[in-house]
């Protein structure tokens, strides 16, 4: 069952004098989450990833197109008591202490008094601020705010949580945290939607992810779909290869890259992979093991761009 | 969302600033006033005789509440813009409104109970400062005057119907500097409309014109009118030729008027991105 799923969305701001200038932010996105996933949004900035989020939340009004979010359409109040919000360069009230913002935000959710305190201490617990639910927020270091957001967007036992850049600024021990956590929510069946620009973190947590560019969606699949370069095979060998062989591959006219006992061979035709495999038993070199190559989600992003944009 | 802008108004320091000077005018007054058993038609200010309340038709009681219910109305004016204007522009700050708006609330919700929040931090110190004039003057001198305790009631709808001007402006400008400048402006221009007749009506002999002026009066809420009606329910200097009756009419036009600013902003905010 989808937890979000988009036909068309698009949205377009006016901006200058008397607001006739037209800047596309988002052009016919349609995309579906399912529940209990954890989706990525990567995208250069200005790419719409924001501005996806702010849609879904009604935070922006769309310019056409329809959206469902847990079968509620876009705009009903009622949807936003299932989803949690981390918006990026959030800011909360510097005269509030962290328990309190969090009781706050929780009576915004309109949650029953009852054990609002309770549940707010065992969300600071969760994030790591057990012992600063007394200090007034305007004493938080960056990495600290973030996670009183994390802990503010999980006060209301979202079905749906939004995440936009939630490890900004974090360290890289809250930062395995924070994946943990998004982990274990996961596990409990909340559906994650991610935003961010670190790549690698993405690729450890994400099921699937979307690729938007200039408010399109250009590539859309699971991490292993995105990354598995179908064609490229590494062979780690026995011993290195020897010159004699090396001339004997080069005539494949295959792209070859050597690395000692390792080989990188991209292929045309799954056929050719027999060929090299000759070659290097005719040789007298034995075959160790031998994978498809996988690229970082980061290299998929950069090439996927530099293609987008004609480098 | 009510509970947080109250809070949030007083932590911005002017309300308590507002609050302290209050209290000194009132423990002065306790202080300071005081009405001899020996005669029981005199008043004192730290022991100066102000004036017999049966001289020349001039009640000093009344006198003297005229003139703490007119600073009050300076003081509002003056700091309780600087304390309250803000606080539409600050929700809209980004990072705060995305919060605010990912919430189930409805856009209207929130804007209604953050501008009843900031009316509310003025309220309080208004009512504050006028409970404690009436039971001074009750206490020390035995006039517990009942229209000077009421009038706090027609300051605070005029302090509401003054703050729909804040409330739209601060939601189009975002801007909490433009807000509190427009707020002064608007009390200038209300001042200015109120007496149009002897004045502006005077720069232009045009018909036009000056029906535009009537409307611009009638559109928005009439301040200056309120604030000077206020002032007649506790009762008229003798001394003040042709001060004209208390009359509910600026009241009533500025219901109309505020009204339909509130549903403007509640509009402009509604169809409004963020």
């Amino acid at each position: 069952m989808e937890a979000i799923q988009t036909q068309n969305l698009t949205k377009h701001y006016r901006s200058g004098l008397f607001k006739r200038k037209n800047i596309p932010a988002l052009e016919k996105v349609s995309l579906s989450v399912e529940q209990g996933e954890i989706f990525g949004l990567l995208g250069p900035n200005g790419a719409g990833k924001t501005t996806f989020v702010k849609l879904i939340l009604s935070i922006v009004h769309p310019t056409s197109g329809t959206a469902t979010i847990l079968d509620f359409p876009l705009g009903k109040r009622e949807l936003k008591e299932y989803c949690g919000y981390l918006p990026e360069n959030h800011r909360y009230p510097g005269f509030l202490t962290a328990e309190n913002t969090l009781v706050f935000f929780g009576r915004l959710n309109g949650l029953p008094e009852t054990n609002l305190k309770e549940k707010a201490h065992a969300l600071l617990e969760t994030v790591g601020l057990k012992d600063w639910a007394k200090v007034k927020t305007k004493k938080f270091s960056k990495g600290m705010l973030q996670r009183l957001g994390l802990a503010q967007s999980l006060i209301n036992d979202p079905k749906i949580l939004f995440l936009d850049e939630p490890t900004d600024g974090v360290d890289p021990i809250g930062r395995k945290e924070i994946r943990d956590l998004l982990l274990s929510l996961k596990a409990r069946g909340t559906t994650i939607f991610l935003n961010s620009h670190l790549l690698s973190e993405l690729e450890m947590v994400c099921d699937r992810v979307a690729i938007l560019n200039k408010g399109k969606v250009v590539r859309l699949g699971t991490i292993a779909e995105l990354t598995t370069q179908k064609l490229a095979y590494v062979l780690q060998l026995s011993s290195p290869v020897t010159k004699e062989i090396r001339e004997q591959l080069q005539q494949t006219i295959l792209p070859i890259e050597y690395n000692n006992t390792s080989l990188v061979v991209s292929l045309h035709d799954k056929s050719e992979l027999n060929r090299i495999i000759d070659i290097l038993r005719a040789g007298g070199i034995g075959i160790e093991s031998m994978n498809q190559q996988k690229t970082s989600l980061e290299d998929y992003f950069i090439q996927i761009m530099k293609g987008e944009n004609g480098q | 969302m009510f509970r947080f802008t109250v809070e949030e108004a007083v932590r911005r320091g002017t309300l308590i600033f507002y609050f302290i000077v209050a209290t000194i005018i009132l423990i002065l007054l306790t202080l300071g006033i005081s009405h001899p058993t020996n005669e029981p038609d005199m008043v004192t200010l730290f022991g100066n005789p102000l004036a017999r309340l049966s001289q020349q038709g001039l009640n000093v009681v009344e006198f003297l509440l005229i003139q703490l219910h007119s600073l009050s109305i300076f003081w509002i004016i003056i700091f309780g813009m600087f304390g309250v204007a803000g606080l539409i522009p600050s929700m809209l700050e980004k990072g705060t409104i995305d919060l605010f708006l990912s919430k189930p609330l409805t856009r209207a919700e929130l804007l209604m109970a953050r501008a009843l929040g900031a009316v509310s931090g003025i309220a309080i110190n208004l009512l504050y400062f006028f409970l404690g004039v009436w039971l001074i003057f009750g206490l020390k001198v035995g006039v517990w005057h009942w229209a000077f305790l009421s009038s706090v009631i027609y300051v605070i709808y005029a302090f509401v119907c003054f703050f729909s001007v804040v409330t739209i402006v601060g939601l189009i400008t975002r801007s909490a500097g433009f807000s509190i400048m427009l707020a002064f402006v608007f009390s200038i221009v209300s001042w200015g409309l109120e007496v149009r007749e002897n004045g502006l009506y005077r720069l232009w002999d045009n018909v036009v014109y000056h029906r535009l002026l009537d409307a611009l009066y009638y559109l928005t809420p009439q301040l200056n009118a309120m604030l000077g009606n206020s002032t007649r329910v506790i009762g008229k200097l003798p001394f003040i030729p042709n001060t004209p009756d208390f009359t509910f009419m600026p009241f009533i036009y500025s219901f109309f008027s505020t009204s339909l600013l509130y549903l403007l902003s509640v509009w402009y905010f509604s169809r409004r991105d963020f």
